[in-house]
């Protein structure tokens, strides 16, 4: 699964947030995503492709830069 | 120093019948059973107990997802019954105005998240998993349905939870309505909460030998408190909660009062973890009655902790034999538990629901499973084993004694109206 339909599922599942507003410019914040839901996304996330992501990652604020640390994490893990 | 008088004027809670409050009431007046039996398909082997359980109950859609999902269900019961207390005091979810700062929350619960960290148990142990989701500590935390509802209602004063066994509500309102009185809140929001279906909380409970037994067909009837064939007490889950308000402040705004606590007392044995005492009890009875200043012959009806137990039930007649005395055998008492069940933390406010609601209808809901059945050994009070209406209810008692010995008594008035 691409990383923005992960997130787009989580985020839906979750707090109940409409598909089509998961969008790359999207604000997290404005998702509802407080710290204790990033973190729990960080969680699904790894728990998802079975990786385990470094402690002093940076938070993403938009849905875009979280889409592309997964993706790069994920190429990493492939490589 | 000058105290306050504290108008009940907010009641709600997840009913165990799955209606609304004038349900519940009704139901428990007309002596219904809410004690169905429980088989689930748990590993390794299921659960199979009678048990009163919330099945209808829907979090996300009383909640909304998002806060339901940072919720184990003890805070998603506790949440729902303080959310329809709230809506039923008339007072709007979020400040308008009025300064909320020194308003507060106390909350009863016996087991509080225990389903989350038994979630992580099976993740580990069952899953093989090797983490857990970080909200894990989040959902299981004693206090996380106080936090809630002081967050969810803008309430920025005392937040705590009481973890006193099965008193733990009862104590909980207990405290709130000494800050009301003493004039240190004006509003209070306080209840219960409580989801004892964990596998392991059952397994346990079980092992003490003290569940009543049953299947599909004799669960309804399995809690028969005082009776000679009484087997134990049944388990529930559930969410029970009262809005306490300084009178005047309730008086100024228009509120509907539904009743007056009066009166607070608690003690504890000092003798035993399980064996309840005697004295222990006659001491919270009667302290509570000196807190309300009442004699006992002012007292109407008394709702029993009542739980069904060989032991439990005679230590707790001979307490209100020795505070009542001669009046004892005159005493109308009921455990509304032979219906809703025990709801651990959450029953001291259940069953102070049912005794405001039983002066303000002006009603006793019995006591079933008991006509004809009473045990001599709880003789010695009035027994309502049906519906009573024939006599002015001015104020009652409501008891709950915990293991530990902690042991917990609330008076309440009816409001002339």
């Amino acid at each position: 699964m691409a990383s923005i339909d992960l997130i787009r599922e989580f985020l839906q599942d979750r707090l109940g947030a409409e598909p089509e507003k998961v969008v790359p410019h999207a604000l997290l914040a404005d998702l509802g995503v407080d710290s204790l839901m990033m973190l729990e996304l960080m969680f699904e996330f790894e728990d998802r492709f079975g990786i385990k992501l470094v402690r002093n990652l940076k938070t993403p604020r938009t849905v875009g830069e979280m889409a592309a640390l997964m993706d790069g994490l994920i190429a990493r893990q492939k490589t | 120093m000058d105290q306050r008088r504290v108008a009940v004027t907010g009641i709600g809670l997840v009913s165990p019948y799955g209606g609304d409050l004038p349900d519940f009431f009704a139901r428990l007046v007309a002596g219904e059973s809410a004690i169905r039996h429980l088989l689930n398909d748990d590993l390794p082997r299921p659960l199979s107990i009678p048990f009163v359980g919330c099945p209808g109950f829907d979090p996300d859609a009383v909640l909304g997802k998002p806060l339901a999902a940072m919720m184990d269900r003890f805070a998603q019961l506790g949440v729902a019954a303080a959310f329809a207390a709230w809506d039923d005091c008339g007072l709007p979810r979020m400040p308008d105005g009025e300064s909320r700062d020194g308003w507060g929350v106390t909350w009863g619960t016996a087991l509080g998240g225990t389903l989350a960290f038994e979630k992580g148990y099976r993740e580990l142990w069952q899953k093989g998993r090797e983490r857990l989701s970080p909200l894990t500590v989040v959902l299981g935390m004693n206090n996380a349905a106080n936090a809630h509802i002081s967050i969810q209602l803008g309430l920025g004063g005392v937040s705590m939870s009481h973890t006193v066994a099965c008193a733990s509500s009862a104590i909980a309102i207990g405290e709130a309505f000494r800050r009301v009185r003493s004039g240190e809140a004006t509003v209070m929001v306080s209840g219960g909460s409580d989801v004892p279906q964990a596998y392991a909380v059952v397994r346990a409970w079980e092992a003490l030998r003290v569940l009543a037994p049953g299947d599909a067909e004799t669960s309804p009837a399995a809690c028969r408190p005082f009776a000679a064939d009484r087997r134990g007490l049944v388990l529930g889950e559930g969410g029970a909660a009262l809005v306490l308000e300084d009178w005047d402040h309730a008086l100024a705004r228009g509120a509907r009062i539904h009743g007056e606590i009066i009166g607070y007392g608690t003690t504890c044995d000092h003798t035993h973890l399980v064996r309840p005492e005697v004295s222990g009890q006659t001491r919270a009875l009667a302290a509570t009655l000196a807190d309300a200043g009442l004699a006992p012959a002012d007292i109407d009806y008394v709702n029993a902790h009542g739980t069904a137990t060989a032991e439990g039930d005679p230590v707790e007649i001979a307490a209100l034999a020795a505070v009542f005395g001669g009046r004892a055998a005159q005493l109308p008492v009921s455990a509304s538990k032979s219906m809703h069940g025990h709801l651990l933390g959450a029953a001291g406010a259940i069953e102070a629901i049912a005794t405001v609601l039983a002066l303000r209808e002006q009603v006793i809901p019995p006591t079933i499973n008991l006509a004809g059945n009473l045990d001599p050994a709880c003789a010695g009070v009035d027994h309502v084993t049906s519906a009573r209406r024939d006599r002015p209810l001015r104020a009652a008692l409501s008891n709950s004694f915990a293991f530990g010995g902690s042991n917990a008594a609330l008076a309440f008035r009816a409001v002339v109206r």
